[in-house]
């Protein structure tokens, strides 16, 4: 029993990105939605499951409810409804939940969505107000140590030392993001260009990370649609099948905060990384290009080893010069832009982009693109997907 | 630098809340000691704090006091405010403990200049009061 090849994305729907949408989160799930729906060739009331996520720890789909995105849309009953906990990680968790959801039969056409507004709305990431009212924050906000930017950069500080990694070789994490980014008119960053000379002497958010190793913050929502192959042959799209997922918590897994294991790195990724590929029957080699979850520059490097591109100390290696991660390179990463440059919908705008190279529409396509590896966050329990197609 | 807090959002951030199987950590702070569970049974000490033993499954704990002594294993230097009830800069520091194999602690380093932390360098334990109630534990480079 293996769920390789049982499921396809159908549909992607994405609204604008930008920094003021001017419209809740709900609207915003359903605009994606609904673009989703019409770029499938599906009717709005064909919709019959939805996967969503939300932010860590909050097992919920945060301001944009399923329920909520269902009664704005008219979808008279849904037939599977979950949701991903741990935030971004979840990402292609949710399309993963979304296949077992159809190859069982639970549901026919299965919408997974992320929709959110940090730039206008009232939840801002990395800005808390107070010490949430879980029990595990209280080994960190009392002390400051209060953002994803913060947590984050603990890890990164002791990989680099660990690896001798350095800020140049992040840059071009980066910069070669921003060129992607350069190709897509959808981006946040379309039109604006980045240069080491600048990375290098932005100002330090929280060592090691300046603003340009963060991601963008902006409003927006992105939806795919997931069914089986054999109703996909009756839909407008050529399908990208998932041939492989992945789901990982290693030991001792806390939520960004994963400080008190042997080694600091990231062995969620490692247990995720195994499973895609063993559920895919594929090795690193097959992977022609991968959208690899870019909350922060350093997390492309760090997964470019867990994931076996690379031995554990060579990511930042891999990194530098830019050549091997650009397109044309042996494995162009964040073909869109990535979330460093594109736009920050949790990591659901990487999953659409890996859809699109295997239909070939991506703005900077890898040529001949067969397998798409898609990771989900990091510093949490993780998740990933292998799209191909289907051959 | 040293962290610096600002009163008027105390009780936003400087109350901690815990679970029924931590208490012997947040009561021990309380008192002004370091303390952190170890397994009656296998000795494997358990930082944050469990349920059960990883190793051993026990759930049998004591509460052992700590030598404070420790070591940076990692640190950040926060230089962007995120809140206005921690001026910055100022740094937070992961300290790995020496008699406590395999605990380690976040916190903040006090009286120590950003340019002087070193992966490595050995810190000892200092309480700080942060609120009426609470004193944190806080490291200082050893010797210093």
């Amino acid at each position: 029993m293996s769920l390789k090849n049982k499921a396809c994305v159908v549909g992607i729907g994405s609204t604008e990105f930008t920094r003021n949408a001017g419209r809740s989160e709900i609207h915003l799930a359903v605009d994606a939605v609904t673009a989703a729906c019409v770029d499938a060739g599906l009717e709005i009331d064909q919709i019959d499951g939805m996967s969503s996520y939300g932010t860590a720890g909050i097992y919920a789909a945060e301001l944009a409810p399923d329920i909520d995105v269902a009664r704005s849309l008219g979808i008279p009953n849904l037939r599977y409804f979950g949701q991903t906990p741990w935030g971004g990680g979840a990402s292609c968790g949710t399309v993963a939940q979304a296949a077992m959801a159809v190859a069982s039969g639970v549901a026919n056409y299965v919408v997974c969505y992320r929709s959110l507004k940090p730039a206008s709305g009232t939840v801002r990431y990395g800005r808390p107000t107070a010490i949430p009212a879980e029990y595990r924050y209280s080994y960190y906000m009392p002390f400051g140590f209060a953002s994803p930017t913060m947590w984050v950069a603990m890890q990164a500080q002791r990989w680099m030392h660990e690896t001798g990694a350095t800020r140049e070789q992040l840059g071009y994490v980066a910069l070669v993001c921003r060129e992607n980014a350069l190709r897509n008119p959808r981006a946040m960053f379309y039109g604006r260009s980045l240069t080491m000379e600048e990375y290098l002497h932005s100002p330090m958010s929280s060592e090691p990370f300046t603003l340009h190793d963060t991601c963008l913050e902006n409003d927006g929502a992105v939806a795919l649609i997931v069914t089986t192959p054999e109703r996909a042959r009756d839909l407008k799209q050529k399908p990208a099948f998932i041939s492989g997922v992945g789901f990982g918590t290693s030991y001792d897994s806390h939520s960004m905060t994963s400080f008190y294991r042997d080694s600091i790195g990231l062995p969620e990724c490692t247990e995720a990384a195994r499973e895609v590929f063993r559920s895919a029957e594929m090795t690193p080699k097959d992977i022609d290009v991968a959208q690899l979850y870019d909350a922060f520059t350093v997390t492309v490097p760090m997964q470019l080893e867990t994931y076996g591109f690379c031995k554990y100390g060579e990511g930042g290696a891999f990194c530098q010069g830019g050549d091997r991660i650009r397109l044309g390179g042996e494995l162009p990463i964040n073909t869109s832009g990535g979330m460093l440059a594109e736009a920050y919908i949790h990591g659901m705008n990487m999953i659409a982009e890996g859809v699109r190279q295997v239909r070939g529409t991506s703005t900077s396509q890898v040529k001949d693109a067969q397998n798409v590896l898609v990771t989900g966050g990091l510093g949490v329990p993780t998740t990933a997907l292998i799209l191909t197609q289907g051959n | 630098m040293s962290i610096e807090y600002n009163p008027k959002y105390m009780k936003h951030f400087y109350d901690p809340v815990w679970e029924n199987f931590e208490s012997g950590f947040w009561q021990g702070i309380k008192q002004r000691k370091l303390k952190f569970q170890k397994c009656s049974a296998c000795g494997t000490f358990s930082h944050p704090p469990r349920v059960r033993c990883a190793k051993c499954k026990g759930d049998a704990w004591e509460w052992v006091e700590s030598s404070g002594k420790g070591r940076i294993y990692s640190w950040t230097v926060v230089r962007q405010e995120v809140h206005p009830a921690f001026r910055v800069p100022f740094e937070v520091v992961l300290v790995e403990m020496v008699n406590e194999p395999g605990v380690r602690l976040v916190s903040n380093l006090v009286d120590c200049e950003a340019s002087e932390i070193s992966f490595g360098m050995p810190v000892e334990l200092c309480f700080r009061e942060v609120t009426k109630e609470w004193a944190l534990p806080m490291f200082r480079k050893a010797g210093g």
